[in-house]
């Protein structure tokens, strides 16, 4: 397994946000997470991440927890993650938003750039290179040096993911990715979501968009008021009781 | 020469000084920082190179380089608790640490109290004595007293290019495009493996060591400092240069500074009216351009203009390739 949640949970106040779920994600695999809104999804992709810390439970990423630990460790750790709500970086074009990612796989520091060290500048050169291709990868080859924030919408959201990409992780989390899309973008996001897969790069997402996600996950999990009602593959949970009524409400007998 | 005289050289060398502390202001707000300490630290600069120079008789470089460490020193600890505030609550915070600072050196004995320090070693006057020694009065019909004012003009110059240099250098690379993310989103920016606090705190330190230098330079060009020089007035007044000319951008506090600086100099003959002409002014600029003058997409056209800038060399690269296939073979062989 290279992510596993123990009986996780998670209190904001009273508020139970998650209690006691539990799952795992193997090598390579595409895992969703589906739910009602409010069923902890988000909450869930905060722990993983070191946003919040874990009321109780543990999380182990590639055999070592990261309870406890700041996010941008975790990033280092090999969890990336885009956002529910697109967070671009103000003024960067979309070619600097990649090479930000790509900041905690380098080590210029203030001297070296002031400096200009020949070190600084080969470093420089390759991230630039290796950041085009990941611009190549999500389609946005054309649009390396518009500013990221005036993209159209699915534009930003693939250069969220190319972002996110750069910081080389191990576990990439994607929240909603196809939230606003239209079908043909969406499509371009399943096939993305299959080259991502092809890197070697394991895939958690959280997505509304059912068909989409028994169409790409090899396994799932349902969450429903911070409580896991189903695990299995896209077959099993189309057909679990519990999950329809989670979706649909119970039949009046 | 009319243009050279020693009031109007000053008036340049105040600018630089003043185009300094902007940028001091402007590199903490670079990482989404707006620390109002920037009188504060000018002040630890100023009094510590002052002391060094006039009771230790250190040299003056050696003065204000110490004085800018001591600042930064003192960054240190004020920002361990502060960094972690945001926004108006750090504004707040450093505000009164200036305060603080300034009544510090109000009560102090070796600071001379309310009195202030009195006949600072002066870069001007020294480099007019170096003008004697190596009898340069009189060349190119200048005395000696304007070329130790331009020499010095030439050292604030230099000083101000290679602060001007670190700012445009570190903008352009790694460290640059994190404080960027975490000026726009500190959030997002500490998901993507930014260590924000570690870059807010260098942020603040290197923001500070600019002012100590600032403070420095200052103190031996008036040769008399006293608290009240670096009073919230200071700090308003600092402020300004980058909000008028433009807060995204290093260029922008040198801009700000020069129009700021020149401004009630050149408003002189309207007496009594000067200073409603020159808050009208800054009324009138924020309402038309509330991001000040200079933008970034400005200055970057203009140095692309200028052959400064151009579009980034993209070298081949076949990193995503190679794992492609290194994962394929990984399959085959798994299926194989």
């Amino acid at each position: 397994m290279l992510l596993e949640l123990n009986e996780v949970s998670k209190s904001f106040g009273g508020v139970a946000a998650l209690t006691g779920v539990s799952f795992g994600v193997k090598q390579g695999e595409v895992f969703g997470v589906i739910g009602p809104n409010g069923a902890g999804k988000t909450t869930l992709f905060n722990l993983i991440t070191g946003v919040f810390p874990v009321s109780s439970g543990e999380i182990v990423f590639d055999g070592m927890s990261v309870v406890g630990i700041k996010p941008h460790r975790t990033v280092e750790m090999g969890i990336a993650r885009t956002f529910q709500n697109i967070r671009l970086f103000g003024n960067m074009t979309a070619l600097e938003t990649v090479l930000t990612g790509m900041h905690c796989r380098t080590g210029s520091g203030f001297l070296s750039s002031f400096l200009r060290t020949k070190r600084q500048r080969i470093e420089e050169e390759r991230c630039r290179g290796i950041a085009y291709e990941f611009l190549k990868l999500v389609d946005l080859e054309e649009d390396a040096e518009e500013v990221a924030t005036s993209l159209p919408y699915g534009k930003q959201r693939r250069l969220e993911i190319a972002r996110a990409l750069a910081t080389h992780p191990q576990l990439i989390l994607l929240d909603e990715p196809a939230a606003g899309m239209n079908d043909s973008e969406t499509e371009v996001l399943r096939q993305l979501i299959g080259k991502i897969r092809d890197l070697g790069i394991t895939v958690v997402v959280i997505e509304h968009a059912m068909e989409l996600m028994m169409n790409i996950c090899d396994r799932l999990v349902v969450l429903n008021f911070g409580k896991k009602i189903a695990e299995g593959t896209p077959q099993e949970i189309q057909n679990n009781e519990a999950v329809i009524e989670a979706y649909l409400g119970k039949e009046e007998v | 020469m009319d243009l050279l005289n020693p009031y109007y050289l000053q008036i340049v060398m105040f600018f630089i000084i003043n185009a300094i502390m902007g940028i001091s202001i402007y590199f903490t707000l670079a990482s989404g920082q707006l620390s109002l300490g920037a009188a504060g630290f000018m002040s630890v600069g100023a009094y510590v190179g002052a002391m060094l120079s006039l009771k230790a008789d250190l040299p003056i470089i050696v003065g204000i380089i110490i004085g800018g460490l001591v600042a930064s020193l003192v960054a240190v600890i004020i920002g361990l608790p502060t960094t972690r505030l945001r926004g108006l609550y750090l504004a707040i915070a450093t505000l009164g640490f200036g305060e603080v600072v300034r009544v510090i050196f109000l009560n102090l004995d070796v600071t001379n109290g309310a009195l202030g320090l009195s006949g600072i070693p002066s870069i001007p006057q020294e480099l007019t004595n170096y003008a004697y020694e190596f009898d340069i009065d009189g060349l190119m019909g200048l005395d000696a007293v304007t070329w130790g004012n331009l020499m010095a003009i030439i050292i604030l110059l230099v000083v101000l290019a290679l602060i001007i240099a670190f700012c445009v250098r570190i903008n352009n690379s790694r460290v640059g495009r994190a404080f960027a993310a975490i000026k726009a989103d500190d959030h997002a920016a500490e998901l993507m493996g930014i260590n924000v606090v570690y870059y807010k705190m260098m942020a603040f330190i290197i923001g500070a060591f600019i002012a100590g230098i600032g403070g420095g330079l200052y103190a031996h060009i008036t040769n008399f400092i006293n608290p009240t020089d670096f009073s919230y007035h200071k700090v308003v007044q600092i402020l300004l240069f980058p909000v008028f000319g433009g807060s995204n951008v290093v260029w922008g506090s040198v801009l700000g500074s020069f129009i700021l600086t020149l401004l009630p100099e050149v408003l002189r003959f309207l007496s009594d009216y000067r200073d409603i002409i020159y808050g009208a002014l800054l009324v009138i600029l924020m309402a038309v351009r509330p991001d000040g003058i200079l933008t970034e997409s400005m200055v970057d056209k203009i140095s692309r203009k200028l052959g400064f800038k151009k579009a980034p060399y993209i070298p081949e690269s076949q990193v995503l390739t190679e794992r492609f296939e290194a994962y394929k073979r990984k399959q085959e062989e798994k299926q194989g």
